[in-house]
């Protein structure tokens, strides 16, 4: 399943603890992770969508089943000013070139900094149940609130 | 580039000066030390090399032991040849260090300068170092004297830094007796032996960017035990690397090494098993009764303390004549058989032969270990085979003053 | 060095992320977020230490690493051991022409918990210092061994539960001060020391790209909240650190070669401390009736340490 723009094909590829374990003969040398197949260029320079990641690399896992409440992400409110890029503890704020283009629903652990540091009136972040439907929650998107005096 | 060191045929060296010029040789690229007694010199003489520019590489003199121990493992994780040196309490700190480096499978070369640890506190040469570091995955080899202590830290780099082993070596060394004792030693030219040596080829390099890399993860229950079973297939496995290197040191050199070293056992009846500088002590005692009493005595040593060479252990106690072996263990053994005892103890058990054995600790804090007290031993092990049971307590100390002290009785019925 | 724009949040958001998800720390935890804008800093390569504690336990956990630059974990003490050492071995391959790219750009930088730097790892850190390493120390101060489960470390304040220093019938909690690590790592004549927090991110990155930037070991207290022992909402990380700053519990400030001070971050309005320790749940006992003498206290020694830093900065010496 490719994700685009939002990331690699192996992005969130299984849960934690799914992996193969294999036996003692197969499993690394010393112990030592490499972070993406074979070589590569300095990560710095690659959107994620352009690494190849390893298998050892977290970001073929998921974390998705640790959140009970999900951020929703509204475009049509968003200033892109990227708060809640620089304050996400998961990396799971997908932005590119300036732009906010939405979350990355398996690193994110639900935790809300997103929503607080939102600074838009309404916020272009919530938080809703994890099994809210992502239209039903923009569909009830709050209005603007009026500053209290 | 480091300039070359001009050295003669033969030089007169110490056994700390002889490792530090094998360090020398082996053109390392970070030397991670703290000083301690009594392999104070090796770091000292290092550290003249590295002030008057015969070496290139860089010299990290640490706040401590675990310091020094923690930045070999730093710099060998950055892809480079890494070596130190140390003894007794600062091998003692090292100690959590040192699991990491074997587990994380870093060649880095350390010369022990083996001495006893405290409490009481004592400079002088015993076993306890090198056996507080016998289950922490490292190679251990062992050197009797200052040619040897020369030699074997050359080697030393071959073994460890072998693609199929890749595991951190100690070099042993006695404190004093071979660290502080200038003898003749035939030393190759700088040039020969760095060829012999090699040049360092990195492996899991994090100076690679190329490949980034993550050292030192964490396991659970889950990944634990097969990393650890890896690893200790490793160090045995390592046992092949070492016979060769051992055999090519002989072809460049002509001086021959063995995992374990065994003289005049072919017909051997009686025969002693021990370590470091007091097997040339053995082996003259040795010679000396054959000649005068006719007694027909061997001695085993093993050169390689871990991996334990059982192979070899075995096979040479498996001598149709024998009939009772000592081992002799120069460490506190903390409410236990020595841990040579044990270890070649299991090995004699397979062989045919299944000689009586029995275990005296000596030299404990530098306590000397003489001919005459060799050659006492050796006869009391002749009074066992000729009794045909062992006829004093299984575990006895040697030069100990005050009343016998002894442990455990031979069961006859 | 290639150090990237900071001018404003959505230039710094161009850069990729070399902290990956799917890593183990809490929801919210600040850990993260001062990690992830320290590898953004630049577009170097790293060569990242660890030392155990909350970071190191949930970023490399065999099969997984969350890390896409070099990566070192030895033990609870030795990050800074690790990184400057491998730091040398970069010195000596240089010279010897050995790097696999010798031109390509490098960083050492070692981050610690405030447990392995403040306490265990103290001498490691200081004999780094010392030396003279070109690396950057980074302490994420959450004010305990939360890793273990929220045990008091030296860098604990004062009156803050803690399951070894615990609020009681007969106790207000932690009776000895925080150690004073920024003034001990100036004391070693460092080039660059800071404090520095996550909710100030524009002075954080500064801060980190100085310190990357100047030759020499530098090292940077940051302020780390830390949901779980000092019991608050994830959601409120920021929040709780914007009280950290403005309050003045946590002053924000560099010192530059071991004596030049410079106050990085003024609140407009200062709050009082009340207003920081009534949002964590490690501080509720110092509400009660006895202790309202503690906060009292807390209070005056924000109150003296700003005014020394004030001093400090404006006698330019």
């Amino acid at each position: 399943m490719s994700k685009g723009l939002e990331g690699n094909d192996n992005r969130g590829a299984r849960e934690l603890g799914a992996e193969e374990k294999v036996g003692w003969d197969q499993v690394t040398q010393g112990v030592v992770l490499h972070s993406f197949v074979g070589e590569s260029e300095n990560s710095a320079f690659l959107k994620p969508e352009e690494r190849e990641y390893n298998d050892f690399n977290s970001y073929t896992a998921t974390v998705a089943s640790w959140r009970i409440v999900k951020p929703v992400y509204n475009r049509d409110i968003c200033i892109d000013c990227q708060n809640c890029w620089v304050w996400c503890p998961d990396t799971s704020i997908i932005s590119r070139d300036k732009q906010m283009l939405g979350i990355d629903y398996d690193h994110c652990k639900g935790c809300g900094v997103c929503v607080e540091v939102c600074p838009t009136n309404p916020k272009s972040l919530l938080m809703f149940g994890e099994a809210e439907e992502t239209e039903t929650a923009l569909a009830n998107w709050p209005e603007k609130k009026k500053k209290e005096k | 580039m480091a300039k070359e060191f001009e050295l003669n045929d033969v030089e007169v060296w110490d056994g700390n000066y002889a490792a530090s010029q094998a360090l020398r040789q082996a053109q390392i690229d970070v030397v991670a030390a703290y000083p301690i007694t009594p392999s104070t010199p090796i770091v000292e003489g290092y550290g003249a090399y590295v002030a008057n520019g015969y070496v290139d590489g860089e010299f990290v003199m640490v706040e401590s032991e675990h310091g020094a121990m923690s930045g070999c493992v730093g710099a060998a994780a950055a892809g480079g040849r890494v070596a130190t040196a140390t003894s007794s309490q600062g091998f003692a700190l090292m100690a959590e260090v040192l699991y990491q480096a074997s587990g994380m499978r870093l060649p880095i070369v350390m010369t022990v300068v083996n001495r006893a640890l405290a409490s009481p506190l004592n400079v002088r040469g015993d076993h306890s170092d090198m056996y507080l570091g016998r289950d922490s995955g490292w190679i251990q080899i062992d050197a009797f004297n200052a040619q040897e202590a020369y030699d074997l830290a050359l080697c030393a780099f071959r073994i460890g830094e072998h693609k199929d082993v890749r595991l951190p070596v100690m070099m042993h060394q006695d404190g004093f007796t071979t660290s502080h004792k200038a003898q003749n030693v035939y030393p190759l030219k700088d040039s020969v032996a760095y060829k012999f040596v090699g040049d360092f080829v990195p492996v899991d390099d994090m100076l690679d960017f190329s490949r980034p890399v993550t050292h030192g993860a964490q396991t659970e229950e889950d990944w634990h035990y097969e990393h650890k079973a890896k690893q200790h297939k490793a160090l045995m496995d390592s046992r092949t690397v070492i016979d060769d290197v051992f055999a090519e040191f002989k072809e460049i050199t002509g001086r021959e090494y063995k995992r374990v070293e065994s003289y005049m056992m072919e017909d051997a009846e009686v025969a002693l098993v021990l370590l470091g500088s007091s097997v040339e002590t053995a082996v003259l005692a040795a010679k000396q009764l054959r000649e005068e009493e006719g007694l027909k005595v061997g001695v085993v040593a093993p050169r390689c303390f871990r991996p334990f060479p059982y192979d070899l252990v075995r096979e040479a106690l498996d001598v149709p004549s024998l009939k009772s072996v000592c081992c002799l263990d120069k460490s506190a053994p903390g409410g236990a058989m020595g841990a040579l005892f044990n270890e070649v103890s299991a090995a004699a058990y397979s062989t045919k032969a299944r000689p009586m054995m029995t275990n005296y600790i000596y030299g404990l804090g530098g306590r000397d270990f003489a001919v005459d007290e060799a050659k006492r031993i050796m006869r009391e092990q002749k009074a066992h085979a000729d009794a045909g049971h062992i006829t004093t307590d299984i575990q006895q100390f040697s030069g100990l003053r005050g009343p016998k002290l002894g442990f455990f009785k031979t069961r006859r019925d | 060095m290639a150090i990237t724009s900071i001018k404003n949040l959505k230039e710094f958001s161009t850069n990729n992320d070399r902290f990956e998800g799917a890593h183990l720390l809490c929801p919210g935890c600040a850990h993260s977020m001062i990690v992830r804008e320290l590898m953004n800093c630049t577009d170097d390569n790293l060569v990242i230490a660890s030392n155990t504690g909350c970071l190191e336990v949930s970023t490399a956990v065999y099969p997984y690493t969350s890390w896409d630059t070099s990566w070192i974990h030895i033990g609870f003490e030795n990050a800074a051991t690790a990184a400057s050492c491998a730091e040398s071995m970069y010195k000596a391959r240089k010279k010897k022409g050995t790097l696999p790219d010798a031109d390509a750009p490098v960083k050492f930088v070692a981050f610690g918990g405030d447990g392995s730097t403040y306490d265990i790892g103290f001498q490691w850190l200081s004999g780094a210092m010392e030396r003279g390493h070109d690396f950057t120390y980074i302490c994420l101060d959450n004010e305990n061994y939360a890793n273990t489960g929220g045990q008091r470390s030296s860098a604990t304040p004062v009156g803050a539960h803690t399951s070894t220093a615990q609020a009681g019938s007969t106790s207000y909690g932690k009776k000895q001060k925080k150690k004073d690590m920024v003034a001990i790592m100036a004391a070693h004549g460092a080039p660059y020391v800071a404090q520095l927090a996550p909710n100030k991110w524009k002075s954080m990155a500064k801060g980190f790209q100085k310190a990357l930037e100047t030759e020499g070991p530098c090292f940077i207290n940051t302020v780390s909240a830390c949901t779980t022992e000092w019991k608050f909402d994830p959601k409120d990380t920021i929040n709780v650190t914007d009280l950290a700053t403005d309050t003045l519990m946590f002053p924000i400030y560099e010192i530059i070669d071991g004596h030049e001070l410079n106050i990085l971050y003024r609140p407009k309005n200062i709050l009082k401390v009340e207003d920081y320790l009534g949002a964590q749940g490690r501080y509720r006992h110092l509400f009660k009736s006895e202790n309202k003498h503690i906060i009292e206290r807390i209070q005056k020694d924000i109150d003296e340490k700003w005014e020394f830093l004030q001093r400090r900065e404006e006698a330019r010496i």
